[in-house]
Parts: C-alpha cells; structure tokens; sequence
C-alpha cells in the first residue's frame, strides 16, 4: 500500500530520489546511481529505524520546497542548511506544513527519508533516475510523492526525536586530504605530472554534477597514447586532453577512453561530493 | 527478432590464438584484467569462458562483472576482493579457450532503413556509393564488444575497414533513438534520444531498452548482451532522394 506524504511546490535546483544504486548492471551501460552522499543518505534511513538504502530524496543546494499531505514523520541529513528544519535527526512534519530548503553555509546535497522509505518507480533494481539515458523523468513541481507501508500514527511520535551522535556528523567545511589509488594509467603518467596532482590545490568547477566534477588547476600532462574504451569506476580520476582532471561520480558512464590517473577512496566520494563549486581539494595517495 | 545462431558465427570457428592477461588492482575493491594480446577474437573467446566459468564456481563478494575492449573488470564487496594473483590464477587454470556451442551464442537480426542524414558525406568521404555503404555495412556478423555510453548502446566489433570514419569533431545535440552510426571502427546503435558524435547511416525500429522489462529487473530489457552477435538487415522503403554530397563537412 502506498499513499501521498508531499507535494512538490518548488523544485529549487534540482530534487531527485535516490537509494543505495543498483548492481549488477554495468555491463549493459547502466550506471550505479544512487545517493552522492551515501553517509549522510544511510544516516536518513537509520534514524528512522530503516533499511539503510531505501528510497530518500536527493536535493540540491537550495529552493526546494515541499507541503505535507499527512502528519509525517522524517529525518534530514547532509548540506548544512538554515532552513526550517533540524538536521541529522528525526522531526513530525504536520499536514499542510510547508519544507523550505534555504540557502546551505556548506555542503551541496542534503537528504529527506520519510519513514518507511519513499515509493518510485524503479529501473533495474533502484528508484535513482537517469533521465539522459533514458530511465526515468525528472521530478517535477506539483509532483505527488508516495510512502510505502501504512501510516505512522501520532502516537508512535512518542518515542521522540532521535538524532545522529555528533562524531558521526559532518559539517562539510573541508573534506580533508582525499585518499587516492594509483589509476590503471598510472605508469603512463610522467613523475613530475603525478607529482603535481598531490602538490596541487584542485578546485571544483561550476560545471560539475552527478555524472562527474570537474577539477581545476595546474594543466596535467597526458600520456601520448591513447586507450581503448576501458571500465570506469565512480572515482576514477581520468585525464581528458585538456589536463584537466574529472572525477566520475555515479551517474557516471561505465567505460571510458580517457587515460585514469588514480581512483579515489570509494569511502572519500561522499566527501568529494559534497564539495561546491569554488571549493578547493587536495589529494595524497593511499600508502600501500 | 531475435533467433539462435544456426550455425556457429564466422568467428567462433576460428582457432583462438594464445592470449596473455595480466591482474591489476583498480582501488581497494576491483581487479581489473588486461589482455595484452590485441587478438580481439581471442581476448573475446577467454573472457566468455571466464564468465561461464564464474556462473558455475562463483566469486565470493564479487558483485559486477563489467567488459571493456582489451578489458574486464571485477567489482567486489568491500572486503572481499581477493588478491591479483589470486583471480590471475584462476585464469591460468582455465582451460584452453574454445568455440562456445552454438547452444550458447545467438545473433540478432537488427531491420535497418539506410536513409541516415549522414549515409551520403560517409560514402563521400570513403570514396563509396551509398549503396556500397549499405552492402559492406550489412554484410558481417558483428559482435557486440561492450555496451557503454548510454544504457543498451553496443559497442560492435567487425566494421569493414573501408567504412572506418573518425567521429564528428562536434557532436549532435540530439540524435534519435533507433540510430544506427559508425564511430571510428565501431558501429551501433542508439538506444534512446540523446548527444552523439558519431556518423548516423540507418536507423532501426526495434526497441533497445524495454522500460517494462527494466522495472522488472529482467535482463531481457536489452536486446543486445555483451558477446551477441548481431546482424544488420537491409529494409527497403521509398526509394532515396539523391542529394548531392555537401561540400565541406
């Protein structure tokens, strides 16, 4: 059984539902999808007392706004916003009450879990969305959202407010030293050029998304010999002609010719990802 | 549309030739296994043996297998990935790559309309006749090597190398779905609507990705699996408009 909890009333930049992605699926060019942030998404689960990787919504940086259908309860994770409600913990949202998605100090996406996990369509095992490859359309104002499973009545509100102990917290100021792997071109990249990519401050470009983030700096020098198309992993760091690197996130496409310099941390993404256009990284590689 | 292969496929009757692999961790959770023999017939033949191998004695924690062309890569749950010469060895121990039983290939017969908006600067350039596109494009059994840029788009091995045609320097904002294209040595296909650069010659009305399917998880949505075979059948429809090649590209 599923019925309406919300209704879109304004998009923002960009609301989309997100779950632990799908598997299994690459070797048709599916991407994995799934929640950029998957710490702060499992967060929104567990504080429900859900599966970890149920269906949230992903929302991005500022301007969504949702009204409540029914007395709800859920929980916010992720981007640090000053917005009408408390992040890293559990609150009841009443019928007809308005969610505004104000403008975050740090951070880019922030996560909405309802209890019980949202119901959408899913293609391949997962509700992430892909509109340019042909699952699924984008979210849209006016759009009706649906919970699975029956309503909570206001009397299970009695448990209380449940929240995220502050270590587990992230605040996304600075992601910290992101940890790299040596890429499958490795070898291919000339010492100095390595060098550089641990030496430098990257900065995340504007024209970053869920497919990948672009990083700005020093100009990185190629290997001369091209690669065929070979699999890529979210987090690879390939190296397109220009020198510039970009970092798949997981949307990304599931093969690619760009040479790899190195692979980040599958457990740096989530901070990666929350980095904004402007912000500046540095990388050092994983010791081993 | 789809039948199973009567026969075996042109190249499955070829001896395979001897094909060295090498085992590269890529990150604390995949291996990726190189062929650094360029034979793509024998890297080919090696990886599906390798594949039936692992459906019958399975990987623990291995959770995707994805191809690439001189490539396949495995992806483990955290934790499970086992060192590279652990998966090197079980390669060696593989026996001697041999043609998979018919039982086991099929070829797809993909219907194709030639009346893409590039089908005549492509015969332009290759000093060809639109016709002669049509007969070498149709003419082999390619296989399908991988399936990447979009969801259900094949990578198809086997293009006859007088229609080999560096992809556009600019690519189309929107190319429809159904588009057969030749990109470099490649051919294939478009599943759904999107940004291409390659070289549109054809276009077909079979479905790619079947949505219902996809919702369902059923692996039946693609119409192409990695290491099909497929084969282009030439539609006729109105006769063509004979426009003059452009000029300039």
């Amino acid at each position: 059984m599923t019925r309406p909890i919300l209704e879109i009333v304004d998009l923002g930049m960009g609301v989309s539902f997100q779950d632990g992605g799908r598997r299994g699926w690459k070797r048709f060019g599916v991407p994995p999808g799934g929640a950029l942030d998957d710490h702060a998404c499992r967060w929104a689960n567990r504080l429900l007392g859900d599966a970890e990787d149920l269906p949230v919504l992903e929302i991005l940086l500022m301007g969504a706004r949702f009204r409540a259908l029914e007395s709800v309860e859920i929980a916010i994770t992720g981007a640090a916003v000053s917005g009408s409600a408390e992040r890293w913990q559990t609150r009841r949202l009443e019928a007809e009450e308005i969610l505004t998605f104000g403008q975050p100090s740090h951070g880019v996406w922030s996560y909405l879990a309802c209890a019980g996990g949202f119901e959408a369509p899913r293609w391949f095992g997962s509700v992430s969305t892909f509109p340019r490859g042909g699952l699924g359309r984008p979210l849209a104002r006016g759009d009706f959202l649906h919970a699975s499973g029956f309503p909570t009545t206001p009397s299970s509100s009695s448990i209380g407010t449940r929240w995220v102990q502050p270590s587990e917290r992230r605040d996304y100021r600075d992601p910290g030293m992101l940890r790299v792997w040596k890429g499958p071109q490795w070898e291919s990249f000339d010492a100095s050029t390595r060098a550089t990519f641990f030496q430098a401050r990257w900065e995340i470009s504007a024209q970053s998304d869920r497919t990948g983030y672009r990083l700005v700096g020093p100009t990185l020098t190629t290997p001369s010999a091209g690669i065929p198309s070979e699999p890529v992993l979210p987090g690879s760091i390939q190296v397109p002609p220009n020198g510039q690197p970009i970092l798949t996130m997981r949307d990304g496409p599931t093969v690619g010719g760009y040479p790899k310099l190195g692979l980040l941390d599958p457990l740096d993404l989530s901070r990666l990802a929350q980095c904004r256009p402007g912000q500046s990284v540095q990388f050092q590689p994983v010791d081993r | 549309m789809v039948s199973p292969s009567p026969a075996a496929s042109p190249y499955d009757c070829r001896p395979p030739a001897p094909v060295n692999s090498r085992v590269e961790p890529f990150g604390p959770n995949a291996l990726l296994v190189r062929f650094q023999n360029p034979d793509p017939d024998a890297a080919f033949l090696l990886i599906q043996a390798l594949l039936r191998n692992l459906e019958t004695h399975p990987l623990t924690g291995l959770i995707e297998t994805t191809p690439g062309f001189h490539t396949l890569l495995f992806e483990f749950d955290p934790g499970h990935r086992p060192p590279p010469d652990a998966l090197a060895s079980l390669l060696d121990q593989l026996p001697a790559p041999t043609p998979s039983p018919p039982t086991r290939r099929r070829v797809v017969d993909i219907p194709v309309t030639y009346d893409g908006p590039d089908l005549d600067r492509v015969a332009a350039q290759r000093g060809l006749s639109p016709q002669e596109v049509v007969v070498l494009h149709s003419a082999p059994v390619y296989r399908v090597q991988m399936l990447g840029f979009s969801p259900g788009f094949p990578y198809l091995a086997g293009l006859d190398p007088k229609l080999h045609v560096p992809r556009m320097a600019t690519p189309r904002p929107k190319v429809p779905a159904g588009s057969v294209a030749i990109g470099g040595e490649h051919t294939g296909i478009y599943p759904v609507a999107t940004a291409g650069g390659w070289h549109l010659i054809g276009r077909t009305s079979l479905t790619l990705m079947d949505l219902d399917r996809a919702a369902r998880e059923d692996p039946d949505a693609f119409l192409l699996h990695p290491g099909d075979g497929v084969r282009f059948v030439p539609v006729t429809s109105s006769p063509q408009p004979s426009a003059p090649p452009p000029a300039t590209q």
